[in-house]
C-alpha cells in the first residue's frame, strides 16, 4: 500500500530531464526573446576557432592593414546605404555597416552613422545562431541574409531594419555583415515609426524577429510582399530593402577579397583582437578615473498622454578598472504606454555616450561597454518586459545616454588626460514634426522631418555650446533643405530653424540654442502631424556646475484658420514666430491652443499652425561669471531679452545703444551675490525645510524617492481611482493609465449631471 | 595652336606653353604679393627654352588660359567684404545654422566624429548681417506671400547702414520663381544707383545655382559675393598684366566644372579648385587620345592625395554639392576625392592596437617633415622615404629644400620606436607600406561605389610625391599599370590648355518619369522641351557673349535622375536625345538611367518599381578647339637597360636587407631604355621609385611608364 509519505521524488534525473527538454522544445509555442542572450552586453568568449588562431601568432601591423581595408569596405557599404536610401533616416545618415565575429561581436562600424548599433545587434545574431543555424526549416547557407526590427530581439527601436548575412569558409560560419537603416514608417498605429499612441505591443507595428528573408542569395517574394502590405509606404519597404541587401554584398566581396588574400585564421584572429584590443584599453581608461559613486537622476513629464513625473536613476560606481552602472530605483514599465524601453536599447544609448562622448577616438566595438557592469531590474520603463509598448523608446533610452553623458563630465573633469572636451548635457529629445497621409503626388507616406537632427549642445568649460548642431545619437547626421521637402510633401515651414529667444541652458558659458517650427499643411486631400516629445513641464536637460538647464517648451495650435488665406490677402500677417502668435492672435477665426508635446496622429487642414521648438542644450557654470559683453552680444542679436539679461545675468546696458552700463552691471552683481548669502542655509537646515518623506500627494509619481532605491512609488488606478503605492518593484501591481478619452467622457458625464441636478432637468438618454 | 595655360598653385607657378608643335615646362616660385610676377617668371622661363621672347609670343598666342588657387586662399583667410544676405521671413537662421553637418564639413573624420568638440566655422555672413523680408514661395513656384516693397526698403537700409558692401539675395523656391528676387533687385538699384557712391553688388541666389536648396544656394551665393571683388581686382591685375605685355585677347579662366570661360562669364565660385580639376581634364584628354582606357588620376603632394576618376568613353562624375573650405555648396563640380594622405602625413603610435597611426594630422610645410629641419618633432611620411634610401638629402624639390636624415632618425626613435618595440627601418617600411596603403584603399573606394573595378584602371601619378609611392599604391590596389604621365610636373598647366569654353546651366524639375501609384509613363513633353530649351538658350548667350557664332555652340543633356525618394540623384548624359518626342524618348531615358544605376550598384539594385525621377535637367552648352596632342604612350618592344649614375643602399618593402639600387638621370633616359626594379630615377622635380618586381619604361614626352613585372 502507497502512503502519503511514499510520493515519487519530484526531481528528475538527467535521463528524466533529457526528456522533459525535449517535450518542451517540441511543444514551444513560439520563440520569444531569450534573456539569456537579451540581458547580456559582454563579448562572448574565444572560441576555438579563434583561440588557435591568436594563439599561432599575430602580426599587429597585418591587423592593422586588415581592420584599414575593412573599415574601407563598411565606408564604401555606408555610402551606398545613405546615397541609394529612401528613408529620410537614411539621407541623414542614421544607419550603420558592420562586420562581426561568429559570435556576434561588433568588431568593426562604419566610420560614420549610429554608433549605438555597436551595442546591440550582437544579439540577433546569437538568436539566428541558438535558434535558426540548426533549425531544419531554417539553417544558414551561403547567400542567406536576416531582417529583424524588434527591439525586444536588440534594437534601438522598431524603426530601425537591419540585413544580416553569414560570411560561410567551408561551411563554417566565420564572421556576419550587416547594414541597418532608420526606415521610419514601419505599419505601427500612427505614421512614422514612432508612435507615442501606441498602447499595446502590437500597436508598434512590424515587430520582425530576426528572420531568412534572403534564401541562397534570393530575396523572398512572398515575405517581401507581407512586409510591404504590412506599412504604409510599401516603395519605401522594396526599395530599402534593396539598398540593404546591395550594401552587404558589396562589403562581402571585400572581405571575401581579404580573406582570400590573409587567410581564414588570420582574418579572425585579426577581428577578435580588435575587439579584446578595445576592451582592454576601456579597463585602462576606466582605471584613469578616481574611484567614486556618481548619481544622476532624470525625470520624464509625461506619458506623451497624460502629465506624470517618472523618475530614471542612474548610479555609477568606479573602482580601479571595474565600472557599474546602476539603474535601479527607476520607474516601473507603465503597460499601455509608449514611453517603455528594452534595456538592451538603453544600453545602447550609452554605449553612444562612450564611443561619441567619452572617447570618440576609441574604434567602434561590442567590448568598448562589455566590462562595465549593468544592473536594472526587469519591470521598469527602462528594462521593460515582452508586453510592454515600446513605439518611444527613445523617452527612456535618451535619458540612459543624457546620465552617462552628464556623468562622465564629472568623472573625467579633473583627469590629466582627456579623450574630448568636458562638456554640459547636450539636447536629448526629438523635436520635430513626425508626419504622413497623402501627398500633392498622390503617394500615401509617413515619416518625420529631419529637423530633429538639430538638437542643441551643451556648454563647455570654455564655451558656450553649438546651437542645434547635431543629435546626440549621430555625428554628421543631415538636417534636410526645406525646398526639397516641400517638393515631396504637402505642408510647408513657414517658420523653419529660426532660434526661439531666451531658449538657452543660461551659464557662464551657454548652452547650444534650438530653433522653432511652424508649419502648416497645403494642397492635399488627407494630411496629419504628431509629435513625440517630454519636457513641456519639467525640463529633460540639466546645467552643470551652475549653469542652468534647458526651458520648457509647449506644442502650439492654431485650429480652424486658414493661414495661408490671411497672408494671401494681408502679407503684413506674415509675422509668425510662436510668441507673436500665441500672445497676439493675429488670426481672428483661429482656435489658439497649447499642450505638452505628445500628440497623437492630429488631422491637419490646410493651412492650420502647428508650432514647436527645440529645446536647448545645457548651461556651465553661474551665469554672474558670464563677460558682460557677451550677455550685451546676445542681447542685440536678439538670442536674449533684456530681462533675461538683468535677472538671470546681472547684466545693465541701454536697450537703445546697446552700451554696457559697467558700474550698474557690477551693482546689480553684488547686489545677486548678496542676496544668494540671504537665501543660503546650511545644509542640514535646508534638508529639514525641503525633503519630504514621499512626493507630493496630487503628484502622479513613479521611481524611487531619495536615495533608497529599495521601494519604488507608483500611482496605480484602480477600480476606486488613483492610488499611490510604495513597494519593492516585484510587487508593485501592473501600472495601466485610464484611456484619457473615456476619463473625460466620464468628467463630462459628472459635470452634465452636476448642471442637470443643479437645474432640475431630467434627461433620457438612449444609452 | 600657339597658346599659354597657366597654373598659380600654393608654392609654385606652373606654366606649359604650346608654339606650334613644341611643348615647354616651366615653373617659378609663387609670388603671392603680386601674382603677375611668379606668371612673368615661368611664362619668361618657358620662352627662353622655345628661343622666343614674351613680347612676341604674347602678341601672337591664340590664348591664355588660367587656373588658379586665388578664391581657395582667400576663403581660407577670410580676405572679402563684408557681405549681407537677405532672406525669406522664418529662415532667418537658416544660414548660420547650416545644415546638420555644418560643424564638420571639411574637416577630417576622427574631428567630425568628436562631437563634444563640434564648433561651426566662423561664419561669412554673420547673423546681424542677415534680414528677413515677408515673402513666401511655394515649392511649386506660386507665391504665397507677396512681397512688401516697403519692407524691402526698410531691410536694405539697415544693412547698408550696417555697413554692407554686398548684398546676397536668397529666398525660399526662388528657382521655381524669382519674382521676388528680380524685385528686390530692382528695388536695391532704385534706392542705391549703380552710378552712385555707395552702391553695391547684389547676388541672387537663383541666378547663382538652378538647384533646390534654400541653404547650399545661399552658402553658394554668399562665397560668390564675398570673392566676387578679391578675385575681380587679381584676375584683372593679371589680365592688365598681360596687356601692358602686348596680348590683346580676353583671358580665359578655368572651371572647376571642368571647362573655361572668359572673366566676364565667370563666377568666383566657379574657380576653386580649378587646378587639380585642370589635372584631371589632362587626364581625360590624354586617355582619349592615346587609348589608356580606364584612369584614374592622383596627385600626391606635401599634405593630401587627390584622386580623380576618368572612365574610358566619357562617363562623367561630378559633385553636385562639393564642400569648399568648410561650406556645403551648389556647383556642378568635377568629382575630386582628397585625402588627407601626403608626404607630410605624421606617424604616431595607436596604444589601443599597439601599432602605427598614419594621419590624417599632417606637418605640412611649416613646420613640415623632421627632416626638413624647421622645428618638426613628429616623423612622417617623407621622413621614412628619406631613412629608407629614396631621397636625396641634397637635391629634393629640385634643391629647395635640404633634408636632415638625422632629424628623421630622431623623430622616429623617440616617438615609436620604445612602444612598438621595433627599429627604425622596420618602422619606415611600416609607415611607407601603411601609407600606399591608405591610399590605395581611397583609390578602390572611390571606384567601387561607382561600380568600378581598379584593377580595370591605369593610373596617374604625379605631384611631388605621386612618382615615389606610385608601385606602393597600385601594388596595394591591385593595379599593374601606372604612368607618371607627360609633363607631368605641369599636369594641371597642361591641362588648362585643353579646356573645352563650357558652360553648365541647370533647374530643378520635378519630373516623375514613372508613377508607380498610377503607373503612368511622363507626358508632358512641352513641359520638359521647355526646361531644355531655356537652358540651351542661357548657354549659348554666354557663348555668343564671348565672341562665338551661335551655330557652333554644341549641347549635351544630362539628368539627375532617382528611384522613389532616394538621396542619391545619379547624373545621367543623354548623348543621343536632347528632346523627349514621346514615349520612346521616355523609355530610353529610364533604361540609359538603369544601366547607369546596375553598373554602379550592381544588376538587382535598380527598384524602378519604387518610380523613376527626374530632379534636376542640366545641359552642358560648349564650342571645340584645338588641343594638345599627345604622342603614343607605347610601352614594350626592344629596350636596353641604360648607364647608372650611381648607386646606393636602399630598403624596399618586402626585403629584409637593404638592396644596393642603381640610380639613373631621368634626363639620361629615352624610349628605348627600360629600368629594371629595384631602381631609382632621380628627375628635376621628382623622384620615381622602382620597387622590387616592377619596371620603368620611358616613352614619349617625358612620360614614364611603371609596369609589374
Amino acid at each position: 500500500m502507497t502512503t502519503i509519505d511514499d510520493r515519487p521524488s519530484t526531481s528528475l534525473t538527467p535521463q528524466e530531464q533529457q526528456w522533459v527538454d525535449k517535450f518542451m522544445d517540441e511543444t514551444t509555442l513560439f520563440l520569444g526573446p531569450d534573456p539569456a542572450i537579451m540581458r547580456d552586453h559582454g563579448i562572448a568568449p574565444r572560441s576555438a576557432r579563434e583561440e588557435r588562431a591568436i594563439v599561432a601568432g599575430v602580426d599587429r601591423l597585418q591587423v592593422e592593414r586588415i581592420r584599414k581595408r575593412i573599415a574601407g569596405a563598411l565606408d564604401e557599404g555606408y555610402e551606398m546605404c545613405e546615397a541609394q536610401g529612401a528613408a529620410p533616416g537614411a539621407k541623414w545618415g542614421d544607419l550603420t555597416t558592420a562586420i562581426y565575429t561568429a559570435a556576434g561581436d561588433v568588431s568593426y562600424l562604419s566610420c560614420h552613422g549610429v554608433i549605438a548599433f555597436s551595442a546591440i545587434l550582437h544579439h540577433p545574431i546569437r538568436y539566428i545562431m541558438k535558434y535558426w543555424k540548426d533549425e531544419p526549416t531554417v539553417g544558414i547557407h551561403e547567400g542567406d541574409g536576416f531582417i529583424h526590427n524588434d527591439a525586444r530581439f536588440g534594437n534601438i527601436h522598431n524603426t530601425d531594419q537591419s540585413m544580416i548575412m553569414p560570411v560561410i569558409r567551408d561551411g563554417e560560419i566565420i564572421a556576419w555583415v550587416a547594414a541597418t537603416i532608420h526606415e521610419g514608417e514601419n505599419g505601427a498605429c500612427e505614421p512614422g515609426g514612432m508612435p507615442s499612441g501606441s498602447e499595446t505591443p502590437f500597436d508598434d507595428g512590424l515587430r520582425m524577429s530576426p528572420f531568412k528573408i534572403v534564401e541562397r542569395g534570393q530575396l523572398r517574394r512572398d515575405l517581401l510582399t507581407f512586409l510591404q502590405h504590412s506599412v504604409r509606404d510599401p516603395k519605401l519597404q522594396l526599395a530599402d530593402l534593396k539598398v540593404k541587401i546591395t550594401a552587404v554584398r558589396k562589403i562581402m566581396e571585400r572581405v571575401d577579397k581579404i580573406i582570400d588574400e590573409v587567410g581564414v585564421d588570420t582574418f579572425v584572429a585579426a577581428l577578435r583582437t580588435t575587439v579584446e584590443d578595445v576592451d582592454v584599453e576601456v579597463r585602462r581608461r576606466i582605471s584613469e578615473l578616481p574611484d567614486g559613486t556618481y548619481r544622476f537622476d532624470q525625470f520624464m513629464d509625461s506619458t506623451l498622454k497624460e502629465n506624470i513625473l517618472i523618475k530614471f536613476a542612474c548610479k555609477v560606481t568606479v573602482k580601479g578598472e571595474k565600472m557599474t552602472i546602476d539603474l535601479r530605483g527607476t520607474g516601473p514599465e507603465i503597460l499601455n504606454r509608449a514611453i517603455n524601453s528594452p534595456l538592451c536599447s538603453v544600453k545602447s544609448m550609452i554605449m553612444q555616450a562612450i564611443l561619441a562622448f567619452w572617447w570618440p577616438d576609441l574604434p567602434r566595438c561590442t567590448s568598448a561597454m562589455s566590462c562595465i557592469e549593468i544592473i536594472s531590474d526587469e519591470g521598469t520603463w527602462a528594462d521593460a518586459s515582452y508586453d510592454a509598448p515600446m513605439g518611444q523608446s527613445l523617452q527612456a533610452s535618451f535619458r540612459g545616454f543624457s546620465a552617462a553623458q552628464a556623468l562622465y563630465s564629472r568623472m573625467s573633469f579633473s583627469t590629466p588626460e582627456k579623450y574630448s572636451n568636458v562638456v554640459a548635457n547636450w539636447f536629448n529629445q526629438i523635436n520635430t514634426f513626425l508626419w504622413g497621409g497623402i501627398t500633392q503626388h498622390g503617394d500615401t507616406v509617413g515619416n518625420l522631418c529631419a529637423d530633429l537632427n538639430g538638437m542643441p549642445g551643451g556648454a563647455k568649460p570654455f564655451r558656450d555650446g553649438e546651437d542645434a548642431v547635431s543629435p546626440l545619437f549621430c555625428a554628421m547626421a543631415d538636417t534636410a533643405e526645406q525646398e526639397v521637402m516641400e517638393e515631396e510633401v504637402p505642408f510647408m515651414q513657414l517658420v523653419s530653424k529660426r532660434l526661439v529667444r531666451d531658449n538657452m541652458g543660461f551659464g557662464k558659458f551657454t548652452g547650444g540654442m534650438g530653433y522653432e517650427m511652424i508649419v502648416a499643411a497645403e494642397g492635399t486631400p488627407q494630411w496629419g502631424f504628431m509629435t513625440v516629445t517630454s519636457g513641456s513641464k519639467f525640463s529633460s536637460i540639466y546645467g552643470m556646475y551652475g549653469g542652468y538647464g534647458c526651458g520648457t517648451y509647449p506644442l502650439a495650435m492654431v485650429k480652424g484658420t486658414n493661414v495661408y488665406e490671411h497672408i494671401r490677402r494681408d502679407s503684413g500677417k506674415f509675422d509668425l514666430s510662436i510668441e507673436k502668435v500665441m500672445n497676439e492672435r493675429p488670426f481672428e477665426d483661429g482656435r489658439y491652443a497649447t499642450s505638452h508635446m505628445g500628440l497623437q496622429f492630429d488631422i491637419a487642414k490646410d493651412g492650420e499652425l502647428y508650432m514647436i521648438s527645440q529645446g536647448a542644450g545645457g548651461g556651465y557654470g553661474d551665469p554672474l561669471e558670464r563677460l558682460p559683453e557677451s550677455v550685451v552680444k546676445d542681447a542685440e542679436l536678439g538670442r536674449i531679452s533684456q530681462k533675461a539679461a538683468e535677472e538671470i545675468f546681472g547684466v545693465r546696458y541701454d536697450a537703445e545703444t546697446f552700451r554696457l552700463d559697467v558700474e550698474g552691471t557690477r551693482a546689480a552683481r553684488d547686489a545677486a551675490r548678496g542676496a544668494r548669502l540671504r537665501r543660503g542655509k546650511p545644509y542640514a537646515e535646508f534638508c529639514a525645510e525641503f525633503v519630504t518623506p514621499e512626493p507630493p500627494k496630487d503628484l502622479h509619481y513613479y521611481g524611487s524617492w531619495g536615495s533608497d532605491t529599495d521601494d519604488i512609488t507608483a500611482t496605480v488606478f484602480t477600480i476606486d481611482g488613483p492610488q499611490r503605492v510604495t513597494a519593492p518593484l516585484k510587487e508593485l501591481p501592473i501600472v495601466m493609465v485610464p484611456d484619457r478619452r473615456e476619463v473625460k467622457i466620464a468628467r463630462l458625464e459628472e459635470r452634465v449631471r452636476e448642471l442637470e441636478d443643479k437645474h432640475g432637468e431630467e434627461v433620457r438618454r438612449k444609452s | 595652336m600657339k597658346r599659354i595655360s597657366v597654373d598659380i598653385g600654393g608654392t609654385f607657378t606652373d606654366c606649359f606653353f604650346v608654339w606650334d608643335d613644341q611643348y615647354v615646362e616651366a615653373k617659378a616660385l609663387t609670388t603671392h604679393h603680386n601674382l603677375a610676377l611668379g606668371f612673368n617668371e615661368a611664362l619668361d622661363l618657358a620662352c627662353r627654352r622655345a628661343g622666343l621672347d614674351r613680347g612676341t609670343v604674347l602678341q601672337e598666342v591664340d590664348s591664355v588660359r588660367y587656373a588658379t588657387t586665388l578664391g581657395t586662399n582667400a576663403l581660407i583667410e577670410r580676405k572679402g567684404p563684408k557681405v549681407a544676405a537677405i532672406v525669406t521671413h522664418g529662415f532667418e537662421d537658416t544660414i548660420p545654422l547650416s545644415r546638420g553637418r555644418g560643424y564638420g564639413e571639411g574637416l577630417d573624420y576622427s574631428m567630425q566624429q568628436n562631437l563634444p568638440a563640434a564648433e561651426r566655422p566662423e561664419p561669412i555672413v554673420p547673423r546681424r548681417m542677415i534680414r528677413s523680408v515677408k515673402e513666401r514661395v511655394n515649392s511649386a513656384g506660386k507665391v504665397v506671400a507677396p512681397l512688401d516693397p516697403e519692407n524691402v526698403r526698410e531691410v536694405v537700409r539697415e544693412l547698408v547702414d550696417a555697413g554692407a558692401e554686398a548684398l546676397v539675395v536668397t529666398l525660399v523656391n526662388a528657382t521655381e520663381n524669382p519674382v521676388h528676387e528680380l524685385a528686390i533687385q530692382e528695388i536695391v538699384l532704385e534706392e542705391f544707383p549703380a552710378h552712385e557712391l555707395g552702391a553695391i553688388p547684389v547676388l541672387l541666389g537663383h541666378q547663382v545655382s538652378g538647384r533646390k536648396g534654400e541653404y547650399v544656394r545661399a552658402t553658394s551665393t554668399i562665397i560668390d559675393g564675398f570673392l566676387h571683388e578679391i578675385m575681380f581686382h587679381a584676375l584683372s591685375q593679371l589680365s592688365n598684366n598681360l596687356r601692358d605685355s602686348g596680348y590683346d585677347k580676353p583671358m580665359l579662366v578655368i572651371h572647376n566644372s571642368g571647362g573655361m570661360a572668359q572673366m566676364n562669364s565667370t563666377d568666383a565660385l566657379q574657380t576653386i579648385h580649378s587646378g587639380p580639376i585642370a589635372g584631371v581634364g589632362a587626364a581625360e584628354h590624354l586617355s582619349k587620345e592615346t587609348g589608356l582606357g580606364h584612369v584614374i588620376s592622383t596627385d600626391m603632394g606635401g599634405t593630401s592625395f587627390d584622386i580623380g576618376l576618368v572612365p574610358e568613353g566619357g562617363v562623367k562624375h561630378y559633385d553636385f554639392l562639393p564642400t569648399i573650405d568648410r561650406w556645403l555648396v551648389s556647383v556642378p563640380m568635377v568629382h575630386l576625392d582628397t585625402l588627407g594622405a601626403g608626404g607630410g602625413s605624421i606617424a604616431t603610435y595607436d596604444r589601443i592596437h599597439d601599432s602605427i597611426k598614419i594621419g590624417p594630422e599632417s606637418a605640412g610645410s611649416n613646420p613640415g617633415p623632421a627632416c626638413y629641419d624647421r622645428g618638426g618633432l613628429r616623423p612622417t611620411v617623407t621622413d621614412a622615404d628619406l631613412l629608407l634610401g629614396y631621397l636625396e638629402p641634397d637635391n629634393y624639390a629640385n634643391g629647395y629644400i635640404k633634408l636632415n636624415p638625422k632629424r628623421s632618425r630622431f623623430a622616429v626613435e623617440e616617438t615609436l620606436c620604445d612602444p612598438l618595440d621595433m627599429d627604425v627601418l622596420d618602422i619606415a617600411r611600416a609607415i611607407k607600406d601603411g601609407v600606399d596603403e591608405q591610399m590605395a584603399i581611397g583609390i578602390g573606394k572611390e571606384l567601387r561605389v561607382r561600380g568600378y573595378l581598379p584593377e580595370d584602371f591605369t593610373m596617374l601619378a604625379y605631384g611631388g610625391n605621386g612618382p615615389l609611392h606610385a608601385c606602393g599604391v597600385a601594388r596595394h590596389a591591385g593595379i599593374r599599370r601606372v604612368l607618371a604621365p607627360p609633363f607631368s610636373s605641369v599636369f594641371s598647366a597642361c591641362g588648362a590648355g585643353n579646356m573645352k569654353q563650357l558652360h553648365f546651366h541647370e533647374r530643378g524639375v520635378h519630373v516623375t518619369l514613372y508613377n508607380p501609384t498610377s503607373r503612368q509613363l511622363y507626358a508632358d513633353y512641352a513641359e520638359f522641351n521647355a526646361v531644355v530649351e531655356e537652358l540651351e538658350a542661357r548657354g549659348r548667350e554666354d557663348l555668343v557673349r564671348q565672341g562665338f557664332a551661335a551655330e557652333d555652340v554644341k549641347y549635351r543633356l544630362e539628368l539627375d535622375m532617382r528611384y522613389g525618394n532616394q538621396l542619391l540623384t545619379q547624373a545621367v548624359a543623354l548623348e543621343d536625345i536632347n528632346r523627349m518626342n514621346g514615349v520612346a524618348d521616355v523609355l530610353a531615358m529610364i533604361r540609359i538611367f538603369g544601366d547607369v544605376y546596375s553598373h554602379r550598384f550592381g544588376a538587382s539594385s535598380a527598384a524602378p518599381e519604387a518610380g523613376i525621377r527626374c530632379n534636376t535637367v542640366r545641359v552642358a552648352s560648349y564650342v571645340d578647339g584645338d588641343v594638345v596632342s599627345f604622342e603614343s604612350l607605347e610601352s614594350g618592344g626592344e629596350r636596353t637597360v641604360p648607364t647608372e649614375a650611381s648607386r646606393r643602399d636602399v630598403v624596399f618593402i618586402g626585403h629584409d636587407d637593404p638592396i644596393s639600387t642603381p640610380v639613373y638621370d631621368h634626363s639620361a633616359l629615352t624610349h628605348e631604355h627600360v629600368v629594371p626594379g629595384p631602381a631609382i630615377v632621380t628627375t628635376e622635380n621628382t623622384t620615381y621609385l622602382v620597387e622590387p618586381g616592377w619596371r620603368l619604361e620611358p616613352t614619349r614626352q617625358g612620360a614614364v611608364w611603371f609596369l609589374q613585372d
